[in-house]
């Protein structure tokens, strides 16, 4: 099994490997690179059993649809080593957790003891996301962690799901539990899961989803297990320190060849969903110099009243997704990176809130974080980094009580549009990066909740202008079943739309309407209201922004979208100076050249600005 | 006259055609694939064979084909343009799907473009509700418009998908008569016959690539029926379905959606089959080639099926995470799982300094560097020569001609050299890390399913499956192997054990304690009848047909659904009571836990499986291979540290007879099987090799 020749292991570092090998990260000489390999594979495949897990026991569309969890195997110290392709907003999340948990239990902890937390003050994110550990032991050394991360349905507080964006204080968001043990040597804390089961308002589904937890961990702590008899406890530690090291390797590798500088950007949200209309300052500041990168935070807004203030873990894991979405893909998921990647933020600021803040929400300002730091990164390295999205998914839950006062909850969070990007038009229909999300089935959603969804489509002349277009945005529309229900929309970019950069046009700002084609009112980007049955609650996802100069697209393109519907006729004309024949399906090639170079006269000199956020004067 | 039966599998690369007689005779032929009309391939090398081996072509008495030119249509989009009609407010249905990504952090990320354009998509005005109650009716003329449109922009196919309609399909059916009359010659698919199951992507998903392969199949097996016809071969045309049924010819091209992948199907079949045969149940099927390699579990003797999955989605590379890749298909198919691995996978070193294998292969051409056509990279081939498991001047009884020389520059220069290691220390490596590939493949269908690996045996076949299998059993802690017979052709070979099969399954969604039993007996019934109808149609007498009952069931809230056979006899309360126990063992064994027996256990879909037995076994239990045995002889051949460089014999199958300890070589005119130091090989009655670890 043992490959390498010992006595030529100086070697190792020659010829192209050796530029990418920091002096302070060695290759580590007392590890077999093929044991290492199989070992690394070994531990990513059990963290991915463990997601699939979740996925096929759970209880709940938020997981099993929305994918809104995570799972990952740390080493003893509680560093990741190796996380599942899962949400990659809980990345870097898990060793904040971990280290809070540390905090209180290191030295209480034993075998068959099962830990979580969700306090966002203690190692948390925000309430519904319940962090579940299981320590590893071997010869009662321990050898590991596995955890898995898992949004449930409810966990109390005012308003059913537990996502209100307008909540002011942590204290009505839910149940919150610091580290604790949910099981103590194999044996269920009782009085634990009572009280959660007091709190929730649908502990059939919460139970099973925590069911669930429990079983991937169990798979994790079986993994750990047969890696350590294989390879011994000292070795095994041995290699998971290297995985972090070789993460570390690749990720300084790979900043390398950026370019040094610093860059800034900034953007808005709408408003916290308390304070109507007063956008929310996010402004980043990059710093790249030689192997490290830096996201300091310093400029956002204050901490605000609205439920959407994030912890600093959260900054984290969007700023790392910035980063790690233009690095090449084969960089392994662990907490290696942020030993490069620094990410900071002054506390009582919406990036790194404090008690009494609220966080429902912070999924948004994470989503709008992600546009934040893209913008800066365009800057560095305006080849690999699309204009804005459509700010995350639009969060809708519909709560109440039937007839029989059994409780109902639909939560259905979607999200779709990409950004133009500097080699292709921006996807539709494709989640937000930060977020794997799939869509729940109309049809299964319509079986299980009073709800009925009338439509789910593209809309027209939504999507940014550009040589590479934002992706087209779609709506949806829902019509109440039940008598009575509370209803909440979490949203944004009505008044702030996505960016077009280098040229691109932004995107078409997002809509809540309620009643659409009867009273038609239109409703702020967040919002939690009454509706009786037969109201329609229909929301559009804002469109994407465009990637430089719409004069410069390819008009077969503008015919194709044309045709598509995705463009009208006159915003064909309008927006890129293309005259599209729609009896034949032609461009009409004289009259577009025509068109677009008096366009290019009329510019002047005047140069397209770096970054568009409105229509133009 | 002795009577033969036949095998064809199309490959990407090679057609492989299997003649059996009644007594056992194998007769077999390779032939290059021709991708302009794979029809042409078939008779070429059926009029070879026929002139070699001086069989007559009334001789053959049935024809069994595995092809991929469903999966190709998909794969190269070069389909029917089809036009689609769906419910008004989800006319995008088919491009959002389900909106997911097979890769994290991928910003150049590109979705597989929808097999229909916007502008064929056209929605009519109507609306049926989730109990399957008309809330819009649909107006026949708003049908006969969405209609004409179609038909004005050329379409070549229609699919029909509206919403709810696996609880109510009368609108379907409306529009279907529309187009019956407005446009009698289009091919019409309506997603109720199709895929009458909830989730409204992946039906009309299933029904588009039905309707978007349709022309392509129905003229592929026209002009095979014709050439074959010309040959004076008037045998039936049996087609693999992707479930390892076989299905009458006329039926695949209806539904060409179940033929999707008949070729990777075959394999598995014959791995079940050959291994009953040996009086083993439980093995796991692992099929290595030159790009990619395969498995499959086959448990208690069954296949194990999965009801949804993708076509076209690039090679899964590791884990089933991730959707979003590819076509999605609703269709009941034997669960495989693929990685980019095979003979082909081109060695690197990544930017961590780490040794890859894949997924990137050199293919046929230039193919490993050893074959002499310009390829420069090390290939995992390259290795197997290095290594000294390949014979080192020729492979396929000396049609491939080989360059060891080739083979251990491209691997010092590009592997040994940049890691420090020796050549032998890397092109070992480079096994080992190629296994590592290959076991997730594995693992995705066994210790993710919560099935131990080493309790099952691993049944190796395809280019390269017998060089790697006892490497993959040492890796995954399996102490036995089984490698068939002509082990590279053996998925023509499957092919002749298949049996006629049909699915058929209908949605329920109703808690088992809140159902009828008379209720779903009755819909048993109602899917038997039509199951029993089509063996009839088929030619099968009543007392070979046969019918099984399965459930889908869930906890509750669940989206994923295990299966559970139903007993036979009457549905009755306690049947139903007796299922929901069922469901929670098998929920206990798959996932470690089970809910308390308050929590209510829904039915999701009830299925019917409708097999035509044979009158006989289609395959003899011996077999008779014309072999074209190698010269025994010896080579130098490295396996691992432990051992290092050792005089390696090289044997033909027959010497293993009495049993052999390794390490040796088993050279063969289709594939190479290695026995390392420490296995002991033997043959088994049948000829299968069977190696101890």
């Amino acid at each position: 099994m043992r490959a390498s020749a010992d006595g030529r292991k100086g070697r190792r570092i020659i010829g192209r490997l050796a530029v990418i090998v920091d002096p302070k990260c060695p290759v580590s000489p007392d590890i077999d690179r093929i044991d290492f390999e199989l070992f690394k594979s070994a531990l990513f495949a059990a963290a991915d059993e463990m997601a699939v897990t979740v996925c096929r026991t759970t209880y709940s569309g938020v997981l099993r649809d929305n994918m809104d969890f995570s799972t990952s195997i740390a080493d003893p110290e509680g560093d990741v080593v190796a996380q599942g392709l899962t949400l990659p907003m809980h990345l870097g999340s898990v060793r904040t957790a971990l280290a809070a948990l540390l905090a209180r239990y290191d030295s209480d902890m034993g075998e068959d003891d099962v830990f979580v937390l969700n306090d966002p003050f203690e190692g948390g994110m925000h309430l519904p996301d319940i962090f579940m550990f299981k320590p590893v032991f071997v010869d009662g050394e321990r050898a590991g962690f596995a955890c898995c991360t898992a949004h449930q349905t409810d966990i109390g507080g005012r308003v059913p799901g537990s996502n209100a964006a307008d909540s002011t204080e942590i204290y009505q968001e839910g149940l919150r539990i610091p580290p604790t043990k949910l099981q103590e040597g194999g044996v269920p804390n009782d009085t634990l899961w009572r009280m959660i089961e007091r709190n929730v308002r649908v502990p059939v589904q919460v139970f099973g989803d925590l069911r669930a937890q429990l079983a991937a961990c169990a798979i994790g702590e079986q993994e750990i297990r047969a890696q350590v008899a294989r390879y011994g406890l000292d070795s095994a530690r041995a290699m998971m320190r290297e995985m972090l090291d070789y993460t570390e390797r690749m990720t300084r590798a790979a900043l390398r060849p950026l370019p040094d500088g610093e860059y800034d950007f900034e953007d808005w949200i709408d408003d916290d969903g308390v304070d109507f209309g007063r956008p929310v300052r996010l402004f980043v500041t990059v710093r790249k110099s030689g192997e490290r990168i830096a996201f300091d935070w310093t400029g956002s807004a204050p901490q605000v009243r609205g439920a959407i203030n994030a912890t600093l873990s959260v900054t984290r894991a969007t700023s790392f997704t910035a980063i790690r979405s233009i690095l090449p893909s084969d960089i392994p998921n662990n907490d290696g990176t942020f030993r490069v990647v620094e990410v900071s933020a002054p506390a009582g600021t919406i990036a790194n809130m404090e008690l009494p803040g609220a966080c429902a929400a912070r999924g948004l300002t994470g989503f709008r974080m992600l546009d934040c730091a893209f913008g800066a990164l365009a800057k560095m390295a305006p080849d690999r980094v699309c204009a804005a999205s459509d700010g995350g998914n639009v969060g809708v839950s519909v709560g109440g009580y039937r007839a029989d006062r059994t409780p109902f909850i639909y939560v259905d969070f979607t999200c779709g549009t990409w950004g133009g990007r500097p080699f292709s038009d921006g996807l539709e229909g494709s989640s937000n990066i930060l977020a794997n999300m799939a869509a729940q089935s109309v049809e299964v959603s319509e079986h299980e909740n009073p709800v009925e969804i009338l439509g789910n489509e593209l809309v027209t002349d939504a999507c940014g202008a550009g040589r590479f277009r934002g992706g087209a945005p779609f709506y949806r529309e829902y019509r109440m079943r039940e008598e009575e229900a509370v209803v909440q929309v979490r949203s944004d970019r009505q008044t702030h739309r996505p960016y077009g950069l280098y040229g691109g046009r932004p995107g078409a700002p997002g809509e809540v309407v309620l009643n659409p084609g009867r009273e038609a009112r239109a409703l702020p980007s967040k919002v939690t209201m009454n509706c009786r049955r037969g109201d329609v609650v229909r929301w559009v996802l804002p469109g994407g922004g465009g990637w430089g100069d719409p004069l410069e697209r390819d008009p077969q393109c503008v015919l194709r979208d044309v045709r598509n519907e995705l463009v009208s006729p006159a915003a064909a004309e309008r927006d890129y100076g293309v005259i599209v024949d729609t009896e034949r399906w032609q461009v009409d090639e004289v009259a577009t050249e025509r068109l677009r170079a008096q366009r290019r006269a009329a510019r002047g000199g005047h140069r397209a600005p770096f970054v568009s956020r409105d229509d133009e004067a | 006259m002795l009577r033969y039966r036949a095998g064809i599998d199309i490959g990407g690369t090679f057609t492989d055609i299997v003649l059996l007689d009644p007594g056992g005779g194998v007769i077999s032929k390779k032939v290059m694939s021709s991708a302009e009309d794979y029809a042409l391939a078939i008779a070429r090398g059926l009029e070879a064979l026929f002139s070699e081996s001086g069989v007559a072509p009334d001789a053959i008495v049935e024809i069994m084909h595995g092809t991929t030119v469903a999966s190709n249509a998909v794969l190269e989009r070069n389909g029917a343009r089809v036009g689609l009609i769906t419910s008004r407010g989800f006319r995008d249905v088919l491009e959002l799907r389900d909106l997911r990504m097979p890769r994290l952090y991928d910003l150049t990320w590109e979705k597989p473009p929808a097999l229909v354009e916007r502008y064929l998509r056209v929605t009519v005005d109507e609306r049926v509700n989730a109990a399957g109650e008309v809330v819009h009716p649909l107006d026949p003329e708003d049908a006969r418009r969405a209609l004409r449109r179609l038909r004005d922009d050329g379409v070549e196919a229609l699919a029909v998908c509206l919403i709810n309609s696996y609880a109510n399909p009368r609108h379907e059916r409306l529009v279907a008569e529309a187009a019956e009359e407005l446009a009698p010659a289009l091919p019409c698919c309506t997603s109720f016959d199709v895929l009458p199951e909830i989730k409204e992507y992946e039906r009309t998903s299933t029904t588009v690539v039905n309707a978007y392969v349709l022309p392509i199949v129905g003229r592929y097996l026209f002009s095979l029926r014709d050439r074959i016809d010309a040959r004076g071969v008037d045998a039936p045309v049996l087609i693999m379905q992707s479930n390892g049924g076989l299905t009458p010819a006329a039926q695949a091209a209806s539904r060409p959606v179940d033929i999707i992948e008949s070729g990777p199907a075959a394999g598995v079949v014959g791995a079940r089959a050959v291994a009953r045969r040996s009086g083993v149940q439980d093995v796991i099927s692992f099929d290595m080639g030159g790009t990619t390699a395969k498995a499959s579990l086959i448990e208690n003797g069954e296949y194990t099926r999965t009801r949804a999955y993708s076509v076209g989605g690039g090679i899964i590379t590791g884990s089933r995470l991730l959707s979003g890749g590819g076509y999605l298909l609703g269709v009941p198919a034997i669960d495989l799982a693929e990685v980019g691995a095979g003979g082909g996978s081109i060695l690197w070193i990544d930017s961590g300094g780490s040794l890859q294998a894949g997924p990137k292969s050199a293919g046929a051409f230039p193919g490993p560097a050893c074959y002499g056509l310009g390829g420069e990279a090390p290939t995992v081939t390259d290795a197997n020569v290095v290594l000294g498991y390949l014979n080192p001047f020729f492979l396929c009884g000396g049609e491939l001609k080989i360059d060891a020389g080739r083979s251990r520059r491209a691997l010092e220069s590009k592997v040994a050299e940049p890691l420090g290691l020796e050549i032998e220390h890397a092109a070992w490596a480079a096994r080992q890390v190629a296994i590592a590939n290959m076991i997730r493949a594995i693992r995705a269908v066994s210790s993710e399913r919560g099935r131990d690996p080493r309790s099952y045996e691993l049944f190796a076949f395809g280019g390269n499956g017998a060089l790697f299998a006892a490497g993959m059993a040492a890796e995954l802690g399996m102490t036995r192997v089984i490698v068939p017979p002509a082990a590279g052709l053996f998925s023509a070979f499957g092919l002749l054990y298949a049996d006629i099969e049909h699915h058929y399954s209908r949605t329920v969604r109703r808690l088992l304690r809140d159902s009828d039993p008379e209720e779903v007996e009755a819909l048993y019934r109602e899917l038997e009848v039509l199951a029993d109808a089509q063996l009839a149609s088929a030619g099968f007498d009543a007392d070979r047909r046969r019918c099984e009952r399965s459930a889908m069931l869930h906890y509750k809230g669940q989206i994923y659904e295990l299966e559970v056979r139903v007993a036979a006899g009457r549905i009755d309360r306690g049947a139903l009571e007796r299922l929901a126990e069922d469901f929670g063992r098998e929920h206990a064994r798959t996932y470690g836990h089970r809910a308390g027996d308050d929590e209510p256990v829904e039915l999701v879909t009830v299925q019917v499986l409708g097999r035509g037995l044979s009158e006989e076994p289609r395959v003899p239990d011996s077999l008779s291979l014309s072999a074209r045995d190698p010269e025994r002889g010896s080579r130098r051949a490295y396996h691992g540290r432990g051992y290092g460089w050792m005089d390696t014999p090289v044997l033909p199958r027959s010497a293993l007879a009495g049993g052999v300890d390794g390490p040796c070589i088993v050279e063969e005119y289709d594939s190479t099987c290695l026995v390392p130091p420490g296995v002991r090989a033997e043959l088994d009655p049948a000829g299968n090799l069977l190696l101890s670890l």
